[in-house]
């Protein structure tokens, strides 16, 4: 029996559902109207279930052909590139109530464009610096200032 | 005051500075947005939505809504200019557009994708204009039985019609309706699955997950292809002449009136159907452009027609989405899902008695709407020499911005951490989604409208208990009745569909050998 990724999918959903449903045991029953906050939450989940059940057994079916099947070549994909992005704008998220938004954003913004494609000239990071420096200002400027949209401020930082 | 009174009065009051200026700087928002390569109408509905917190709720809906129109004929620039759609919904745009360019004619290929964007819009707007109200009274029929039958019919709907699998499709609504679960119950306001963190008390907030969820699945895909062979190659220094005459442009429109009023007809029609949008619209009008024509054999080899039935009906398809969350409170697409979060942070609810209770903002919707499509034409007119440097500006300039807007988004709403943290949990779960092959647009619908389909059935149940009023009352029974057939329908098409396929794979085998 081999799974493909709508197998898994299919698990992960179920497992969730189930975790869900056992949560909703707990909930208190209803006092003013027949039906309590256990009940939308319980018919939901169960849908869920019922779905990611249909999805393991469409996926098992579907396993002997898959096997048979000759499988298309995929599309090239830099994965290192989206780990990278993942982790720089969690570091951002993480650092935003630290040093606050101009500087994260900074640092963001050069980072990230350094890690997308690596600037192979003095002008080009310039404009790399430039435009770090920009996003972070200019969205300051006109938030703070014209918007009237407070900004997070660093506790490290009090910027 | 008469109807068109109120609608004169409103564009006179969204040609003042105060409202004009949002309208424009949105509507060019949305003209780059939408040919930027990637840079879909949501992702930039969603960059300038922070830009709007600080505005009156019309001025906001106003830039939004020049968002909206820049970005539907956005998408036709890059489409007919390289080849590449802006946006999905100018995917059948290039059918025509881009062998016409190739025949050097760029200029009339855009051109005709325009102004064919700016009629199908104005005919759209009368339907707009004129429709709105009457669906209006007719939702103020429905009772709570009503509106969640309607609620079902809209998920199952958009679920069954997206992506390949209906399973799929069902499964991601129903996660975006278990999105909505957490935090307090509309009753009595007990906590639900926030597993003691105080941050879920008040449950997830809409508008970072729906930022989450389409921030990095739009993006990620085109980090993916940085540095492969995967990604095209544009020129930007190539030299491209947008010259041309426009009456002969218009001649090419309107010399078949019939095929542009049954392209927009469609555009309409599939823009009140919930969550299909533009990337549906263009694709189904272009077929029956074709079917109908008295030159089928023409259509892929650069001709108008092929241009127009694509724009008319993308443009056309945006006053209906806006119909559909001005009438019943249910957005069109994943834009106007947006638009309809932007309204209830500001305390306005979209729905049958939105007209009635805001009918300043109702009209003002419908006047931007107007305002926005010659200023959609006048904006594209203004650029057409940036153009081409515009749709090449590197993917990695763009990412990091496009990411900061996203946060300052999430954190503006409630002036906390809180709402970046949904936003980055929705980013993993988003791009998840992508890789899973799950379609993105149910569970949107699912957390637009799970909160109403829970308090619509609590009401229902509190109102008379017995649970066989959802299939007596004709209105909701039919609806329910809607629901199951469009499901089936769904997986009648598909299994054809895989059918069509696996017979198409054997006869190239027999090919073969």
């Amino acid at each position: 029996m081999t799974l493909s990724r709508d197998g898994v999918v299919g698990f992960i959903c179920l497992a969730l559902s189930l975790a869900m449903l056992i949560l909703t045991w707990g909930l208190p029953p209803a006092v003013l109207v027949p039906i309590g906050p256990a009940f939308y939450p319980r018919v939901v989940v169960s849908v869920m279930a019922l779905l990611s059940v249909l999805l393991i057994v469409f996926d098992i079916s579907a396993g002997r052909a898959r096997a048979d099947a000759p499988t298309a070549p995929s599309p090239p994909a830099n994965y290192r590139l989206v780990l990278a992005t993942f982790v720089e704008f969690g570091l951002y998220v993480a650092l935003l109530p630290l040093i606050g938004f101009r500087l994260s954003t900074f640092l963001f913004v050069v980072a990230l464009q350094i890690t997308l494609e690596w600037p192979g000239s003095k002008t080009r990071w310039l404009l790399v610096l430039l435009i770090g420096v920009a996003t972070s200002l200019i969205c300051h400027f006109v938030f703070e200032d014209y918007l009237s949209v407070l900004l997070p401020r660093g506790t490290w930082s009090g910027l | 005051m008469s109807h068109y009174e109120l609608l004169l009065a409103h564009i006179g009051t969204v040609l003042h500075l105060q409202y004009l200026v949002p309208l424009i700087a949105g509507t060019v928002a949305g003209v780059i947005g939408g040919a930027l390569p990637g840079v879909t109408i949501t992702m930039t509905v969603i960059m300038v939505l922070p830009f709007t917190f600080g505005l009156d709720p019309l001025q906001g809906l106003a830039a939004m809504i020049g968002v909206y129109v820049g970005g539907s004929a956005g998408g036709s620039i890059t489409a007919s200019l390289i080849g590449i759609p802006g946006t999905p919904s100018a995917v059948a745009t290039i059918f025509d557009g881009f062998p016409m360019t190739k025949k050097g004619e760029a200029g009339r290929s855009i051109w005709v994708g325009v102004w064919s964007a700016l009629i199908g819009g104005a005919l759209g707007g009368i339907f707009l204009i004129e429709l709105t109200g009457p669906f209006a009274s007719l939702a103020l029929e429905f009772g709570p039985w009503e509106f969640f039958s309607l609620f079902i019919f809209a998920l199952t709907m958009v679920a069954g019609l997206v992506g390949k699998s209906v399973t799929k499709g069902l499964l991601s609504g129903i996660i975006g309706l278990v999105v909505t679960v957490v935090g307090p119950d509309p009753i009595m306001g007990v906590q639900r699955f926030t597993l003691g963190i105080h941050e879920l008390e008040g449950g997830f907030p809409f508008l970072p997950v729906l930022i989450g969820i389409f921030a990095f699945a739009q993006l990620m895909p085109d980090v993916e292809t940085i540095g492969t062979s995967a990604q095209p190659a544009v020129d930007p220094n190539k030299k491209v002449s947008l010259k041309v005459s426009h009456l002969s442009v218009l001649w090419d429109i309107v010399c078949r009136p019939f095929m542009l009023l049954w392209v927009t007809f469609i555009g309409i029609v599939i823009g009140v159907l919930p969550a299909i949008g533009g990337s549906a619209a263009n694709i189904m009008a272009y077929d029956q452009a074709k079917k109908f024509s008295r030159r089928p054999e023409k259509f892929g080899t650069g001709i108008p027609e092929g241009i127009v039935a694509s724009e008319a009906s993308n443009s056309a398809n945006v006053a209906g989405s806006l119909m559909m969350i001005m009438a019943f409170g249910i957005p069109g697409d994943a834009v106007t899902a947006v638009m309809m979060g932007a309204l209830t942070m500001h305390g306005i609810q979209p729905g049958p008695l939105f007209i009635s209770q805001h009918p300043k903002i109702a009209y003002g919707i419908y006047a931007a709407y107007l305002v926005a499509l010659p200023l959609m034409v006048a904006v594209i007119w203004a650029g057409s020499r940036a153009w081409i440097r515009i749709i090449t500006m590197p993917k990695s300039m763009l990412i990091p911005i496009v990411l900061v807007l996203c946060v300052i988004g999430a954190y503006a709403l409630s002036n906390s951490m809180n709402g970046v943290y949904v936003l980055a949990l929705f980013c993993v779960i988003g791009y998840a989604m992508v890789k899973a092959r799950i379609p993105l647009a149910p569970l949107i619908i699912g957390v637009v409208l799970g909160d109403q389909i829970e308090a619509n059935l609590i009401q229902a149940v509190a109102t008379d208990a017995n649970p066989w009023l959802f299939l007596t009352r004709p209105i909701s029974g039919g609806l329910l009745l809607a629901s199951v057939a469009s499901i089936a329908f769904a997986v009648w098409q598909h299994r054809r569909e895989n059918r069509r396929l696996a017979k198409a794979a054997e006869e190239e085998v027999d090919t073969d050998f």
